[in-house]
């Protein structure tokens, strides 16, 4: 495969949060089709390098990132204008600033915003399809800021889908969903993967990184300790190391998601 | 409706009496430009309070409140104090011209003042402590420049008059002046609208739907210090208009620039005719303030949406 042909890389990343390293020598591939984990403990720079991952830190001597590249189809992420960045890479934050009262329908018509739509509405295609493909179409004339926790967060799901963009990265996408919509989110995750979205996801659950990401970063105190199949990445001896826990196999309850839940 | 009404008060209300004929077409041009130069200064301050709370995602924020207003009238001030003895302050056109502009770089400088000093903490309390501050140091500084102002006569009234703001004997000249900054501060922010929405996620999330946030703040505090400015020009140091019509009509009619600035826009000119209008009612000898009026209906409004809103 060609650098041009994989759609976000970065390559021996450093950065400094606040005068402190955050993120050292780290390199990670988002490949088409495939749903990549980014996991390890509290502090361990994952956030940190999927905003790295997104251009929302700025690279300097002292701050931001320091050392290494980010490329965006082979080219560096830098050299994207914002509008052209916004195309091709979308973002589902752990928590958004958002809670003013815009409609549901007028925040997902902001992800057309780089397209230079700025009057899109519900009725637009790539919103409309979005609403739908995240399934919050019965919400679009609702307003944003009486959503719950879990309703926004497939709201601003369907906000990254409405850019068009084929880069995914999300932030603990079902940190405040119930069982249910966490585990639709992941399947919506694989099934746009399988439609050839590459995703990025952070996560703090190794039992959901096991079954739904094909691939997975392991980030201990900022640097990677382990890349690869997320089964081989996720050893017992490897977590046992990084968490300080030992898995106990097949423990606890397990959960499917049902075809057709609402 | 509303601005018929406000219109038709702003026209028959009023000291002197409409049925002597001799006086009846001047005190109804005076008091048509004076409700003309409501609805201007009144669309300015809160069309500029629409940009500032939209700027720092905070409903409690207002060009009064953070230091802009104030920052204006200081520019106004120096200004006046800076014209030459036996000068024509505030009377000739090009002094009223030089008066905008220094209004104009107030409000620039407080603004640019305000957001260094917010570069590395913006939280909701930070920012309303750091706003007052800012507000409490221009107005004294303002103070200053009136009392040095007082060492001329002329300059002193013109100086005393220009603070304390107010629409009585506004002119064509002032009203020249004040109807492009607000035109073009309205229009240029409205095409802004798209970037507001965005920004109204935070910094990373419009930046991530392809927003230029840099150059976004940068203009947008450009028309902020113009609509201020266009306030001031008119009606001086007015508090609490740009904090609480653009906070209203958020609640009725959301939150989408597009709808909501031109809506706010209107909502300050009516809001600031109504009370120039109930300024001439008010007993007493004299006109009282508009400034007065404006806090009188402001302040507690703002006590009730902060005491709504919490302080995180």
């Amino acid at each position: 495969m060609s650098r041009a042909e994989i759609p976000l890389e970065a390559r021996a990343v450093t950065v400094v949060r606040g005068g402190r390293p955050v993120v050292r020598d780290v390199s990670l591939t988002v490949s088409a089709g495939t749903v990549t984990g980014v996991l390890g403990p509290n502090g361990a720079g994952k956030s940190t390098l999927l905003l790295t991952l997104l251009g929302a830190l700025p690279s300097g001597r002292r701050e931001g990132r320091t050392a290494g590249s980010v490329s965006l189809e082979g080219r560096p992420l830098e050299t994207w204008t914002a509008p052209e960045r916004a195309t091709r890479i979308a973002y589902v934050p752990q928590r958004t600033e958002l809670s003013a009262p815009l409609s549901v329908a007028s925040v997902v018509a902001l992800g057309r915003h780089a397209h230079g739509q700025t009057r899109a509405s519900e009725r637009d295609p790539a919103v409309a399809a979005a609403l739908d493909r995240a399934e919050v179409g019965a919400l679009a004339g609702r307003r944003f800021d009486t959503l719950s926790g879990g309703e926004r967060r497939r709201v601003l799901l369907a906000r990254a889908l409405a850019t068009e963009a084929r880069v995914l990265l999300l932030d603990e996408p079902a940190a405040s969903l119930d069982v249910g919509h966490g585990l639709t989110m992941y399947a919506q995750l694989q099934a746009l993967a399988a439609d050839g979205y590459a995703i990025a996801v952070v996560l703090h659950d190794l039992d959901d990184a096991l079954r739904f990401t094909d691939r997975a970063l392991l980030l201990q105190e900022g640097r990677g300790v382990a890349d690869g199949p997320t089964a081989s990445v996720l050893s017992t001896a490897r977590v046992a190391s990084v968490y300080g826990v030992d898995m106990v196999p097949k423990a606890g309850l397990r959960f499917e998601a049902r075809s057709g839940r609402p | 409706m509303a601005l018929v009404a406000v219109g038709a008060g702003g026209l028959l209300v009023g000291t002197g009496s409409l049925d002597d004929p001799k006086f009846r077409a001047l005190f109804l041009e005076l008091r048509g430009l004076r409700f003309v130069a409501a609805l201007v200064a009144g669309a300015g301050l809160a069309g500029g309070g629409v940009l500032v709370q939209g700027l720092f995602r905070n409903p409690l924020a207002s060009p009064s409140i953070l230091g802009t207003t104030a920052g204006a009238s200081l520019g106004g001030q120096l200004v006046l104090l800076l014209q030459p003895a036996g000068g024509s302050a505030g009377v000739g056109i090009r002094a009223e011209v030089l008066l905008g502009l220094g209004s104009v770089a107030g409000a620039l400088a407080a603004l640019m003042i305000l957001l260094v000093l917010l570069q590395r903490r913006a939280d909701r309390v930070t920012l309303l402590l750091t706003g007052f501050v800012l507000s409490t140091l221009l107005v004294a500084v303002g103070s200053f420049v009136v009392s040095i102002a007082q060492s001329r006569h002329e300059l002193g009234r013109a100086v005393v008059a220009f603070t304390l703001g107010g629409l009585e004997g506004v002119g064509r000249s002032q009203l020249a002046l004040a109807l492009p900054l607000a035109g073009v501060g309205l229009v240029a922010a409205w095409r802004w609208s798209g970037p507001l929405d965005a920004l109204l996620s935070g910094e990373t999330e419009a930046a991530s739907l392809g927003v230029d946030v840099v150059q976004a703040r940068r203009w947008i505090v450009v028309w902020v210090a113009l609509l201020t400015a266009a306030g001031v020009a008119l009606g001086g140091n007015v508090a609490f208009v740009g904090l609480v019509v653009p906070h209203a009509l958020r609640g009725l009619v959301g939150a989408e620039h597009r709808t909501l600035l031109p809506l706010a826009a209107l909502g300050g000119g009516v809001f600031l005719a109504a009370c120039d209008v109930a300024v001439r009612l008010a007993p007493g000898s004299g006109e009282v303030p508009l400034g007065v009026v404006t806090g009188l209906v402001g302040a507690p409004l703002f006590l009730y949406l902060l005491r709504r809103t919490g302080a995180g």
